[in-house]
């Protein structure tokens, strides 16, 4: 045996399944047309939802993995894909915002952006969403379009979830009166202006990247999966066959693939109404369950008034932009792996996993409502939106990540 | 069952990252000299991170595909050191090939 090249034997491959494509493509344009007859904005977000799966799906854009690989084995190759994400976002937020908010120095605060209260619940929901999201083998997005790809550990983890978003609204008026209604939406812009702002970001983003460029390339690295060359095209259908397989053939699309887009489909989320956000949609389905149950389901003090990834839905009760984003991601999560060839219902042997990732979702939802947001809702789309939350959020996942390594060390 | 003194198996299917990597890390450090390590695993991910895992600890791998989307990786301690980089390059390449066909 050699170390590499040897013993390849037949790539297995599913076959192809026609008629779940074409069920799955029928459910995606009917509830398209369906969400989009009640609100343009609620089909447009259906839509963003299955892009967002679809990418995701394609380029396994893990969060969690980018906070734990770093810490677990020094690989640096997730984070330093979404930083590339995030510096491309900023950009796009930022001409968005400068057209909302020409003059920032008059204390407004541009419409829709992801600028979250500063203050403790923001630090605990950091550490404490850094802590679930490595028990839990992925964020809340992560678990979403694992969910799509066929992981039952990922629908057990979704369980912790609901658990953790219901929990925390129950606690909810504690941390709304002592904390969270006490602290201030910092902007960047209000105090530095629109241009020092972009360029701090941006400066942070580049030393951030290049500290985990150096950090990684201490020691040898494994590089990126490479695509397999396309055969040559002489006909139109050559080139298509071959434009299709860059998008859902063989392993997928790089990690900073998947970021950029990820990027640019956040851009045109926030010129639509809002930067993308997960959780503020499963808090509501949670908070809807509770009430169903008659276990609760008060409307939070308050979420009206906050920026960001909340549950408030304006009267709305299952269907709103957050909720139809996150569906759509399971459901193009699970597209793009049937139409790879990679759709798979897989189940953990080891029966301990169970209650690890079901803990695991219960922290992140918990932590998702105290920091109004997830990864994406909160540190992907926070930081772009020149909110100082995003940063300390960040800082906070990745204290947390670091306690979750050495937990997740310790068990079966 | 003679072939039970010769390898250990585990399964860790269902799993993701990080636990295959981690899971053939534990076994390997304790796998009795001579022995080989069969893993099975459907999480196309572990198809990189497993041998570059084994590569590290002086391991060399082997993927059989076992069923459509399952893999078993087997490794066996190398007779001379392994030159890293040299392998990771390999370990990268074989697992784009062990991808699923382009339609």
């Amino acid at each position: 045996m050699q170390a590499g090249a040897t013993a390849v034997t037949a790539s297995p491959r599913l076959p192809a399944n026609t008629f779940t494509i074409a069920g799955a493509l029928l459910f995606i344009v009917v509830a398209a047309v369906f969400t989009g007859q009640k609100d343009f904005e609620l089909g447009a977000f259906w839509l963003i939802g299955i892009a967002f799966g679809v990418i995701v799906q394609r380029s396994r854009l893990c969060f969690a993995g980018a906070f734990r690989d770093l810490i677990m084995s020094g690989d640096g190759r997730l984070m330093r894909a979404i930083i590339l994400g995030l510096a491309v976002t900023t950009l796009g937020f930022a001409m968005l915002m400068a057209r909302f908010v020409p003059d920032p120095s008059f204390n407004v605060l541009p419409p829709g952006a992801h600028i979250q209260p500063v203050g403790i619940a923001t630090i605990v929901g950091g550490v404490m969403f850094g802590i679930g999201m490595v028990l839990a083998g992925g964020c809340v997005s992560g678990t979403l379009w694992r969910m799509g790809e066929g992981y039952l550990n990922s629908w057990v983890a979704m369980g912790g979830i609901l658990i953790g978003l219901w929990g925390a609204s129950r606690t909810w008026d504690w941390w709304y009166d002592n904390d969270i209604s006490k602290r201030e939406a910092t902007w960047l812009p209000t105090d530095l202006g629109l241009t020092v702002s972009i360029l701090l970001t941006l400066g942070l983003l580049a030393v951030a990247y290049v500290a985990i460029l150096w950090w990684e390339l201490r020691s040898p690295r494994l590089p990126e999966p490479k695509a397999k060359p396309a055969p040559p095209a002489f006909t139109v259908r050559d080139h298509l066959r071959n434009s299709w397989n860059v998008v859902f053939g063989g392993r997928g699309w790089s990690y900073t693939a998947g970021a950029l887009a990820l990027g640019v489909l956040s851009i045109v989320a926030y010129n639509l109404q809002s930067p993308l956000g997960v959780t503020g949609g499963l808090a509501l389905w949670a908070d809807n369950a509770a009430k169903v149950a008659n276990v609760g389901g008060l409307p939070l003090k308050g979420a009206d008034l906050l920026a960001g990834c909340t549950s408030a839905a304006g009267g709305a009760d299952w269907l709103t932009i957050r909720t139809t984003t996150m569906t759509g991601i399971v459901m193009g999560a699970f597209t793009a792996s049937v139409l790879s060839g990679e759709f798979k219902v897989r189940f953990s042997r080891n029966a301990a996993r169970y209650p690890q990732v079901l803990v695991g979702g219960a922290a992140m939802g918990y932590a998702s409502v105290l920091a109004i947001g997830c990864t994406i809702g909160a540190f992907f789309s926070s930081i772009p939106s020149l909110a100082l939350a995003g940063w300390i959020y960040a800082a906070g996942l990745a204290v947390g990540a670091f306690i979750g390594v050495q937990v997740i060390r310790r068990l079966p | 069952m003679e072939e039970e003194f010769h390898h250990m198996q585990i399964d860790v299917r269902g799993e993701m990252c990080p636990y295959p990597a981690m899971k053939a890390r534990e076994a390997l450090k304790k796998l009795p000299s001579g022995e080989r390590l069969e893993l099975i695993t459907d999480h196309a991910p572990a198809l990189s991170t497993v041998p570059w895992e084994g590569a590290k600890l002086g391991f060399l791998s082997e993927i059989a595909s076992k069923a459509p989307g399952e893999w078993v990786i087997t490794l066996e301690k190398a007779n001379a050191p392994i030159d890293q980089k040299q392998a990771l390059t390999a370990i990268a390449t074989r697992a784009a090939e062990l991808a699923p066909d382009e339609t």
